[in-house]
C-alpha cells in the first residue's frame, strides 16, 4: 500500500480511506489484531492514532493544528480537535512514507536544511493527507523551525496562526507576559471558532492533566528500577506521542494508567527489557530516528538499555484548576529546554543520577539547532561527571540520512568505551 | 599463543599475526567488492608469511567496516578501539590517535591505560578520507603514492575551498585549466583536508602526543600540514596501515 503512495498510483484512494469511518475502523481492528502481543496500553495509542484523522476529516469539531510543545490541554479546554503534524511525521517515517512526503515538500521549495519533521509534515499537508486546520497554534520554544512551518501552513490553508512567544527567562515577569498571551490565545480561539473559555471545562481539563501528571511521575519512578522495566525506544515513540497529544484528556489518563499497570507488573516480576543489563543509558533530546532502523536493537544486543529519556521528564508542577492559564504558562516556562543551556544541563545531570545511568546518547537531529547547538556542552559536562556521552548525529525522519554501518560503528565503539 | 587481527576497510584490508604479543607477519590487500573473499586472501597471505595454517590461530578478531563479514572471526571489535589499542602498543605515551582511512576519519582520545575516553568521526561526507584523495589523484592524473612528495615540492599556495568530493574535483580541474601546477594544487588539497580534521579534533579535548594511523598517514604532505595546524609533532608508526589490525589482534 505504501509503495502505492510513493509511486503516486493510489493517493486518492488513501485520502478517501483516511476520511472513511468504516475503513479506519477496519484498519484499526487489523492493526490491533497484528499488535495483540504488545502491552495493554498500546491499544489506547491506536485509538488515538486512528481517531485523529477520522474525526479531523469529518469536521465534527473545529480542527486545531498545534506544535509539539503547545500544551495539549489548550485544545481540550476549548473542545477542539488537535492535530500534531510533528507526531504524524514520526508515524509517516515509521511506516516508510516520510521520504515521499519530504521529496514532495522539497519539490515545493522547502530547503533540505529545514528540519525533516517539518518537511515531512509539509509534504503530507501538500498531498492532502492531513485534516485541514481551522486554526493553528504554535509556540516559539525549543523547535526553531516550528513557527516558520506553521506560518507557511496557515498561508497554505488560508487559516489564522497564533504564535505563542515564550520568554527566555522564567521569572514572574515572564510568567505574567505569557499569561497575557494565553488570554489573547483564548480570544483568538473564541473569534475563530465561537468557543469561549469556560471555567468549569478548563478546571476539568486541568484536573485531568494533573491526574495524568501524577501517573506519569509514578511511571518515571518505576523506571528507576534495575533492571530497566521499560524500553527507551517505546518511551521515545508512542509514549512521547501520547505525552505530546493527550495530556488533559480522558484518553491520556487511561493510557498512562494502563502503562503504569504494565510497568508495575514487570517490576513486581523483576523483569527487565533485556536478560543481562550491563549498561544503563540516558537518551537525550526529544527525537530518535522514527524510520525503520536498528539503533535500539544494536544497543540491546550489546547489553545496553535506554533506561530513561530526557523527553519524558515531568518538568512541570501540578496546576491550579481555578487558574488554568497561569498553570499552563508555568508549565511552558518550566521546560528545561527553555532559557540558558545550564538549565538543561542541570536537569540532565539530575536525570543521570536519578536513573543511575553510566552513559548517555545525545541524538543530534539534522536541522535542529537547539539540539546540535548544545550537544557538545552537554557532553563535556557529562564527561566531567564521569558519564561518557555519545553525540550521535543523525536524522529523525529522513531515512536518506541514515547509514546502518556508520551508526553501528559509533554505537559499538561507545559501548566498548563504557566497559 | 598465536592470534590474528584483521581489519576490513573500504579500500584495503590488513591482517596481523601475533605470537606472544609480538608481530610475526602482516599483509595488506585491496578490499574490492567482495569483503569475504578479501578477508580470506588477506589472512592466507599473512599466515603464509608466518609459515602458519588457519588451525594454528587461537583466536581471530575482526575490525573495520567489514568486520561482520569475516566468517572465521571469533570476535569483532570496532576500529575505534582497535586503532587506540594498536597506537598505544606502539607509542604508550600517546593520548590522541588520528586515523584517516578509506571512507572515514576519526580522532580518538585515549587515557593513560590506553582505553578510549572519547572519539569523534567524520559525518557522512567523504572529505578528509582516503577516498577523497583517491578521487583527486584521479583528477590530477598522478599516483596516490606520489602526492606527499609532490606537495613538498609546491612553490605557491593554492586554496581549495570546496570540501565536497564532487565539487572539489571540479575545482581541481578548473585550477589545472587556469595553469596552476599540480604540486601546488596537491598542497592545497592537503591543507584543506587537514583543516577539516583539525576542526573535527577541536570537538575533543585533544592531548599530546598525537599518533596518526591509517593509509592516509603514509602521505607526508597531509602529516606535515596537520602537524602545522596542530602545532605538534605527529608520531608515525612504521606501517600506519596495519595499526587497526594490530589493535584487533591485541584484543584477542
Amino acid at each position: 500500500m505504501f509503495e502505492g503512495i510513493k509511486t503516486g498510483l493510489v493517493p486518492k484512494v488513501i485520502r478517501r480511506l483516511l476520511r472513511s469511518g468504516l475503513a479506519m475502523e477496519m484498519a484499526k481492528a487489523a492493526v490491533k489484531w497484528s499488535s495483540r502481543r504488545e502491552n495493554r496500553a498500546f491499544p489506547f495509542w491506536l485509538d488515538f492514532l486512528f481517531d485523529t484523522p477520522k474525526r479531523g476529516f469529518r469536521k465534527g469539531r473545529p480542527v486545531v493544528w498545534i506544535s509539539a510543545f503547545t500544551p495539549s490541554e489548550i485544545p481540550y479546554v476549548f473542545d477542539l480537535h488537535p492535530v500534531l503534524p510533528e507526531v504524524i511525521a514520526c508515524l509517516a517515517a515509521h511506516i516508510g512514507v516520510s521520504d515521499h512526503a519530504i521529496s514532495m515538500a522539497e519539490g515545493n521549495l522547502y530547503s533540505a536544511d529545514v528540519c525533516s519533521f517539518y518537511r515531512c509534515g509539509a509534504g503530507l499537508a501538500l498531498g492532502g493527507y492531513l485534516p485541514q486546520p481551522d486554526l493553528i497554534i504554535s509556540t516559539s520554544h525549543l523547535c526553531d523551525g516550528a513557527h516558520r512551518f506553521f506560518h507557511n501552513m496557515s498561508q497554505h490553508f488560508g487559516c489564522d496562526h497564533y504564535l505563542i512567544d515564550i520568554p527566555y527567562g522564567s521569572d514572574g515577569r515572564a510568567r505574567a507576559y505569557l499569561v497575557d498571551e494565553l488570554h489573547d490565545v483564548a480570544d483568538f480561539i473564541g473569534k475563530r471558532t465561537g468557543r469561549r473559555l469556560d471555567d468549569e471545562r478548563a478546571a476539568e481539563v486541568i484536573e485531568l492533566s494533573n491526574r495524568t501528571r501524577q501517573v506519569m511521575l509514578q511511571i518515571n519512578e518505576l523506571r528507576r528500577r534495575i533492571p530497566s522495566p521499560f524500553s527507551g525506544s517505546e518511551g521515545m515513540s508512542y509514549v512521547l506521542g501520547m505525552n505530546f497529544s493527550t495530556v488533559g484528556s480522558q484518553l491520556g489518563l487511561a493510557f498512562f494508567r494502563s502503562l503504569h499497570g504494565v510497568i508495575e507488573e514487570r517490576v513486581s516480576r523483576g523483569e527487565g527489557i533485556i536478560e543481562e543489563e550491563k549498561h544503563r543509558l540516558l537518551w537525550l533530546h526529544h527525537i530518535k530516528p522514527y524510520y525503520p532502523n536498528s539503533i535500539f536493537d544494536i544497543l540491546e544486543g550489546l547489553g545496553a538499555v535506554v533506561s530513561f529519556e530526557e523527553a519524558n521528564q515531568v518538568y512541570w508542577d501540578s496546576m491550579d484548576p481555578k487558574r488554568p492559564l497561569e498553570g499552563l504558562a508555568s508549565k511552558m516556562l518550566s521546560n528545561s529546554g527553555c532559557g540558558p543551556i545550564e538549565r538543561r544541563i542541570e536537569a540532565i545531570l539530575e536525570m543521570a543520577g536519578r536513573y543511575r545511568v553510566n552513559g548517555a546518547i545525545h541524538f543530534s537531529h539534522w536541522g535542529c539547532r537547539q539540539s546540535c547547538g548544545g550537544s557538545h556542552m552537554v557532553r563535556d559536562v557529562m564527561r566531567e561527571r564521569g558519564i561518557p556521552t555519545l553525540v550521535l548525529d543523525g536524522d529523525g525522519a529522513d531515512i536518506r540520512n541514515y547509514s546502518e554501518g556508520q551508526t553501528r560503528t559509533r554505537l559499538e565503539a561507545f559501548i566498548e568505551m563504557l566497559r | 599463543m598465536i592470534v590474528a587481527g584483521i581489519d576490513i576497510g573500504s579500500l584495503s584490508s590488513e591482517a596481523v599475526i601475533l605470537k606472544e604479543g609480538e608481530i610475526m607477519s602482516y599483509s595488506i590487500f585491496p578490499t574490492g567488492a567482495d569483503t569475504r573473499k578479501a578477508a580470506g586472501m588477506c589472512m592466507r597471505e599473512a599466515l603464509e608469511r608466518a609459515h602458519l595454517k588457519f588451525e594454528d590461530l587461537a583466536a581471530t578478531v575482526a575490525t573495520g567496516y567489514g568486520r561482520i563479514n569475516v566468517p572465521f572471526a571469533t570476535k569483532t571489535v570496532t576500529e575505534i578501539t582497535c586503532h587506540a589499542r594498536g597506537a598505544y602498543r606502539l607509542f604508550p605515551s600517546t593520548r590522541t590517535v588520528i586515523d584517516m582511512g578509506g571512507q572515514d576519519s576519526k580522532v580518538i582520545s585515549i587515557d593513560a591505560e590506553g582505553r578510549v575516553s572519547d572519539f569523534v568521526m567524520n559525518d557522512k561526507c567523504a572529505a578528509g578520507t582516503g577516498r577523497f584523495l583517491e578521487v583527486m589523484a584521479g583528477a590530477l592524473e598522478v599516483d596516490l603514492e606520489e602526492m606527499g612528495e609532490r606537495s613538498a615540492r609546491a612553490r605557491n599556495g593554492v586554496v581549495i575551498s570546496s570540501m565536497c568530493t564532487v565539487f572539489a574535483e571540479s575545482e581541481v580541474i578548473s585550477l589545472i585549466a587556469a595553469g596552476c601546477s599540480k604540486n601546488d594544487i596537491i598542497r592545497g588539497l592537503h591543507e584543506a583536508i587537514s583543516k577539516r580534521i583539525f576542526t573535527m579534533a577541536g570537538k575533543l579535548r585533544m592531548e599530546r602526543p598525537i599518533t596518526m594511523t591509517g593509509g592516509v598517514a603514509k602521505n607526508r604532505g597531509i602529516v606535515d600540514a596537520l602537524g602545522r595546524l596542530l602545532k605538534s609533532r605527529i608520531q608515525l608508526p612504521e606501517e600506519p596501515q596495519i595499526v587497526g589490525a594490530l589493535g584487533a589482534a591485541l584484543s584477542a
